[in-house]
């Protein structure tokens, strides 16, 4: 490159008169800085995938898509397992928020997290060993009351970090309703069972049989442990309060479930049951009513459409699919029969207000309608059986009163779960009893130890708008479904009805994971930048650095980043890289001290010959 | 007798035309004032690749200029930076006599961009105008995050538009008329094809005092 008519400082000089060294030449690059030339610096800044963000217990989903892609089982379960005591269960039973909120549901279909994590979390139950070890014994002790799934999570994080967990739950068998609610085709006993097995290995004790309130008083809680856990859930079943509620042959939803689950159930079905209620408890009963030997399964609901129902919508169409039918907009008012159910009274009916959420209006004018059957589950919603808490910490819905850290006042006791989230416009599900129970560890931890405690920290970037991320990259590609047994076949058996992905589906549908504004080091902006401005000693996130002394801020490799996580930064809100030259063509001695001494020490190298 | 220089800073290409109006107006209403004025293109920096910085001239002198062959300022009383930037990348400072002027396009404050500065005490005053604001110009590059994807430009603009300051250059001419009354401003006017942001610009542009030197 010809330098004629540029000043060239004496230092400058190079053996070969007038001809410096092309950038593509050796030394080449050192002679000519360009990082003058940009006005916005590009970034590497992570943000939350949508995913992360909607899972109840923010479990890092994007993170453990990205080892399985690269075949890091064991790795995957172990980030799984920093958020999430029990994949195998959650990869059961979650309504996967996440796949709701999946960018990919814009695109083609949403990622199948839910088998990816249960695939991970069989993983885990094969293993000999767990990967969690507890954490180094701190000498408290906590008394977790409830193992239900806030109660396993909250005792599986605080054995973690150290403390000495005892368990106390009143059933014979633990498992809270992760036993008790949950169908065994849903969730087999013997999943619970090994996750169990995992928490006990960790160093919890659970003492089964042990009633708050009957066996143990709170003023026990209080002087037997330094800090206790109250995640007792909600048990008793809400009525109807219909004329003739206590006939033979009503069963409340929640009591029938448990007592399949515990191996008690003395329960003898009818041919003709009607299930009230629209929840996913109401399908559970109604699924499980099929197996328990019922013919004619009617579901009853106030909602008007399905739609409405605040239920999953898979499971609903799983239900229909098994033979369940459904009647709308209709209010049991009186459950007929000579001592014994033999028919409901329904009439029209719908919420007075916003769906599930306000009173009931029935339309008595209309005629009453008939309907006939043995058996009738109702399958409303629970409550809260607190008569063992002191009244200052009840509070109106019937919940207990926390403050915004899920603690008690300023005692050293904490509740978590359905118990305060009841009416508090979560969703009462395993997901975010777990992420509940995860969070009153922390929050119990940072009281014990005398450090103040923090709001939790909303994220601020969620990475929502596919505009964000380069889709050129993704191609369409159909999610990998999950085999089901037929629905004839699975009407009258406890088999479990969602088959397991296998290795290689697993890994299928990993790949379809967008990795939303996160860095999954594709290697794509170091192959596309013009310069060689971006270097990489290993193909790693954040280990792609930019050298911002040659960047030209072209922005091709913010343009061309899948997945979004580069963003372009007005170079002048950085106080930093501030680079001064004469201009691209001469620089001045000092600013550029390594290179200036290269070049100082280029005159005394032979001569190169031409 | 005075004699003033005055080094325009801008970028290839995309802003090439925007530097050139400012020293071609100023030195043709010199001119008209009846000073010896002479304003010129630097070749040296390439100006014909995108976002590169290029340099233009202008001088203006109560006498002939002596100094009219050689095509660099040695020292510029006025430095324009056309693109906010740019006051990172350069030592634009470098020759300045004591009592300078430095115009910097930018929406930060005089207070936030003397940090960036080198040499600040040759400076009498530090002038901040928004001139991509003030100009209400239909390019990308007002927003900084996608100047570097501008291939709108001006490139080929001489062909488009005979115009001068059509676009950011008002504001900035404005600002320098303003702060360093090099030309009068009846004289400058008439020229400018974007009046609205030059008067604006008159209202709205930031000076800092800094070193005043006694005449």
């Amino acid at each position: 490159m010809s330098t004629k008519g540029t000043r060239i400082p004496e230092w400058l000089t190079v053996p070969f008169a007038g001809i410096t060294p092309a950038p593509s030449q050796e030394k080449g690059q050192d002679l000519f800085p360009t990082g003058n030339w940009r006005s916005i610096r590009p970034v590497y800044r992570d943000k939350l995938p949508p995913c992360n963000n909607a899972c109840g217990t923010n479990e890092k989903i994007q993170g453990y898509l990205d080892l399985v892609k690269r075949g890091k089982y064991l790795d995957a379960y172990a980030l799984i397992k920093e958020d999430m005591p029990f994949p195998s269960v959650t990869g059961r039973v979650c309504y996967h928020p996440c796949e709701q909120a999946c960018n990919r549901g814009q695109y083609d279909e949403a990622i199948s997290i839910r088998a990816v994590e249960r695939f991970l979390g069989d993983l885990g139950q094969a293993l000999p060993r767990d990967v969690v070890k507890p954490g180094k014994p701190n000498g408290k002790r906590v008394a977790v009351v409830g193992s239900g799934p806030a109660g396993h999570s909250a005792a599986y994080q605080l054995a973690r970090l150290g403390y000495k967990v005892t368990i106390l739950e009143k059933s014979p068998r633990a498992g809270g309703l992760n036993r008790g609610g949950i169908p065994d085709w849903v969730l087999p006993q013997h999943v619970l069972d090994r996750e169990i097995e995992r928490l006990i290995e960790l160093g919890v004790a659970i003492k089964t049989n042990v009633e708050v309130g009957k066996d143990v008083t709170w003023d026990d809680l209080k002087k037997n442990y330094d800090a206790c856990v109250l995640a007792v859930g909600l048990t008793e079943p809400n009525s109807v309060r219909a004329e003739g509620e206590n006939k033979a042959g009503v069963i409340y939803g929640l009591p029938f479930l448990r007592d399949i689950g515990m191996g008690t159930s003395k329960v003898k079905l009818g041919a003709r049951v009607a299930v009230i209620g629209g929840g996913n408890t109401a399908i559970d009963c109604a699924r499980e009513a099929l197996r328990q030997g019922a013919v004619e399964v009617t579901m009853i609901t106030v909602e008007s459409n399905p739609q409405e129902m605040p239920c999953v919508p898979e499971d609903l169409h799983d239900m229909l699919e098994e033979g369940v039918d459904l009647i709308h907009g209709r209010a049991m008012t009186a459950v007929l029969g000579n001592g014994k159910a033999e028919a409901l009274q329904l009439y029209p009916a719908r919420f007075s207000g916003a769906i599930n959420a306000s009173p009931i209006t029935i339309n008595r004018e209309a005629p009453a309608e008939r309907f006939a059957v043995d058996n009738v589950i109702i399958a409303i919603g629970q409550h809260a059986s607190l008569a063992w808490l002191p009244n200052e910490f009840k509070n109106e819905r019937g919940t207990i009163k926390i403050d915004r850290f899920g603690r008690l006042g300023d005692t050293n006791f904490f509740a978590a779960g359905d118990i305060v989230q009841l009416g508090s416009g979560q969703p009462l599900m395993v997901v975010n009893a777990v992420g509940d129970g995860k969070r009153v560890a922390f929050n119990l931890d940072k009281v014990l130890r005398g450090e103040p405690l923090q709001p939790r920290k909303i994220p601020v970037d969620v990475i929502l708008d596919l505009d964000r991320m380069n889709m050129t990259y993704f191609p369409h590609f159909p999610r990998v479904k999950q085999a089901m047994l037929p629905p004839v076949s699975r009407r009258k058996t406890q088999e479990e009805v969602i088959q397991a992905f296998t290795e290689e589906q697993a890994v299928e549908e990993a790949y379809r994971c967008f990795s939303c504004g996160t860095c999954n080091a594709c290697d794509n902006c170091y192959l596309v930048c013009p310069e060689p401005c971006i270097v990489r000693s290993a193909r790693s996130n954040g280990l792609y650095k930019i050298l911002v002394d040659y960047c030209k801020g072209c922005r091709v490799c913010i343009e061309e980043c899948p997945t979004g996580c580069l963003e372009g930064v007005p170079e002048l809100d950085f106080d930093s890289g501030v680079v001064r030259m004469d201009t691209a063509f001469a620089i001045s001695p000092g600013l550029h001290g390594r290179q200036a001494q290269e070049l100082q020490n280029l005159a005394n190298r032979p001569a190169k010959e031409i | 007798m005075s004699y003033t220089e005055l080094t325009v800073w801008t970028r290839g290409i995309i802003m090439d035309k925007e530097g050139r109006d400012i020293v071609n107006s100023i030195a043709a209403s010199s001119r008209l004032e009846g000073k010896f004025a002479q304003a010129m293109e630097n070749y040296v920096d390439n100006p014909d690749r995108t976002n590169a910085p290029t340099r233009k001239y202008c001088r203006v002198s109560d006498r002939m200029l002596e100094n009219e062959l050689t095509y660099e300022n040695e020292k510029p009383n006025i430095v324009v930076l056309v693109e906010g930037t740019m006051v990172k990348g350069w030592d634009y400072m470098r020759g300045m006599p004591p009592g300078g002027t430095l115009v910097i396009n930018t929406h930060y404050t005089p207070d936030y961009m003397i940090r960036f500065v080198p040499g600040p005490e040759r400076l009498a005053r530090l002038v901040c105008v928004d001139a991509a604001k003030l100009a209400d110009h239909k390019w990308l590059y007002y927003r900084l995050g996608q100047l570097g994807l501008d291939r709108l430009s001006t490139e080929g603009a001489a062909e488009r538009s005979k115009d001068i300051a059509p676009d950011i250059a008002a504001p900035l001419i404005a600002a320098v008329v303003k702060s360093t009354g090099i030309v009068k401003r009846e004289t400058i006017e008439p020229m400018i094809a974007n009046k609205k942001a030059f008067q604006m610009a008159l209202e709205e542009l930031h000076i800092m005092p800094l070193n005043p030197v006694a005449a």
